[in-house]
């Protein structure tokens, strides 16, 4: 059973649709990034996951649950931290701890202890005084410690420098290594959470565009060198694989997807050229996810196992 | 056995890991019985996903490459003359391939290429040869 099931949520406020038939899973012991340009949906998805918001149409299902039923025993498994948390500002961070912890039984100081230590959490200071970064630092303390087996994090690293972004990313692959965790992670720090994710999630203007491991997503595009040798290359290239091309007569660079194996061979023969294929980074390639789906009609293949709409 | 990997170079983490591990065994930098990091520590060595290392282990696993015993690290396997030469082989051909476009590239016949890369050789014959 997959942790969260999304089943064709669809969610409009007022004439705004925030999502658009959305189908997606997120398996078990999977870290999934979910990314997207801002408004695309990211937030109002995770949302969903724990019932905050109800889909008007569709059903998002979290640990077994339509997550409109999520009770207290559901929700003490999952970990949750906001975009912007709001918390109470008068208190001080360990009071603010020690008032979290006392809704969990599972709560563990000690890995409260370590957790405050690492992320240079000052807990002595008061919420309201502590600037964005720190908050986002004490807020995932506070959504760490109970052991959750599903943690859904909502732009952790937004307000992060460099260094507190890679610390929190190796103290979440720690906690994955050790707790059989899920967790979900939103952010527009593709480089940062690239090489922690093991699936991608990517929604565009509500619709869903990508959902897929993130390896096999990766594979499936790639960026050709074409050098001719008689400086003969078309302005245009009408093969279906092409994304995009610039360049001129002797050499353009094109975006190719989903390749076949002999379409190299018959590319080169066909316009007397050499390729030099590299691979594209999350980064190069997220464009590519966000214009196809922009003008053209709803993704029809996104929504099975590890597809890609076109 | 050290892995250093680029997480921004485009080519997915689990293959680099591979190319390495492969490198190294091949190479002789590393012999049979070489324990390999474990899957946690190299993830957060690296600050990668653990399913990544796991991913490719299984590969140079199933490649025979190394052996998985319960319990313990994974170690660099023991394997035939013949099989190491064919892997020796077959490395050097992967590092010629981009060598070979661009040959073609710069239109060079096959002739000049293959005197450029004797000549390239001879450039970096090995010690124990340049003394006769």
């Amino acid at each position: 059973m997959n942790p969260v099931e999304i089943q064709h949520v669809s969610k409009s406020f007022g004439d705004a649709v925030a999502l658009a038939d959305v189908t997606a899973a997120v398996p078990r012991h999977s870290i999934v990034g979910l990314i997207g340009r801002n408004g695309s949906g990211k937030s109002t998805l995770l949302r969903h996951m724990t019932g905050l918001l109800l889909p008007d149409a569709g059903e998002c299902v979290t640990l077994g649950l339509p997550a409109a039923k999520l009770g207290p025993a559901e929700l003490a498994r999952i970990g949750v931290m906001d975009q912007h948390a709001h918390f109470v500002e008068w208190m001080t961070g360990t009071q603010l701890m020690r008032y979290v912890s006392s809704f969990y039984t599972t709560w563990d100081r000690a890995l409260e202890r370590d957790l405050t230590e690492l992320l240079e959490v000052d807990a002595s200071a008061r919420v309201g005084a502590m600037s964005p970064g720190h908050v986002q630092r004490l807020a995932l303390v506070l959504a760490s410690c109970h052991h959750p087996e599903l943690l859904l994090l909502d732009e952790p690293l937004s307000d992060l420098d460099p260094i507190a972004r890679q610390t929190v990313l190796r103290l979440l692959l720690d906690r994955f290594s050790r707790d059989d965790l899920t967790i979900v992670i939103s952010s527009h720090m593709l480089r940062d959470i690239e090489p922690v994710v093991n699936r991608i999630v990517c929604l565009h203007e509500g619709r869903l565009v990508a959902d897929a491991d993130s390896d096999a997503l990766r594979e499936r595009f790639a960026e050709w060198i074409v050098t001719s040798r008689a400086g003969s290359l078309p302005s245009a290239f009408d093969d279906p694989f092409v994304v995009s091309a610039q360049g001129d007569a002797h050499r353009a660079r094109l975006l190719v997807r989903d390749v076949a194996a002999t379409d190299a061979a018959r590319f080169e023969a066909a316009h007397d050229a050499a390729i030099e294929a590299r691979p594209l980074t999350l980064e190069q390639i997220f464009p590519v996810l966000t214009q196809q789906a922009s003008g053209q009609g709803r993704p029809r293949d996104a929504a099975e196992a590890g597809g890609v709409a076109r | 056995m050290l892995i250093v990997v680029d997480s921004h170079n485009g080519v997915p983490v689990y293959r680099q890991i591979v190319d390495q591990v492969r490198f190294q065994v091949t190479a002789g930098l590393v012999g049979p019985g070489a324990e390999l990091p474990s899957t946690r520590g190299l993830s957060q060595e690296l600050g990668i996903n653990p399913m990544t290392v796991s991913k490719a282990y299984g590969l140079l696993e199933a490649e025979g490459l190394v052996v998985r015993r319960a319990g313990l690290p994974l170690v660099v396997a023991k394997r035939p003359r013949a099989v190491e030469a064919e892997a020796k082989a077959t490395r050097l051909g992967a590092l010629l391939e981009p060598v070979a476009v661009a040959a073609r590239q710069l239109g060079i016949d096959n002739e000049t290429a293959l005197d450029l890369f004797r000549r390239a050789l001879k450039d970096v014959t090995r010690p124990e040869e340049s003394r006769t």
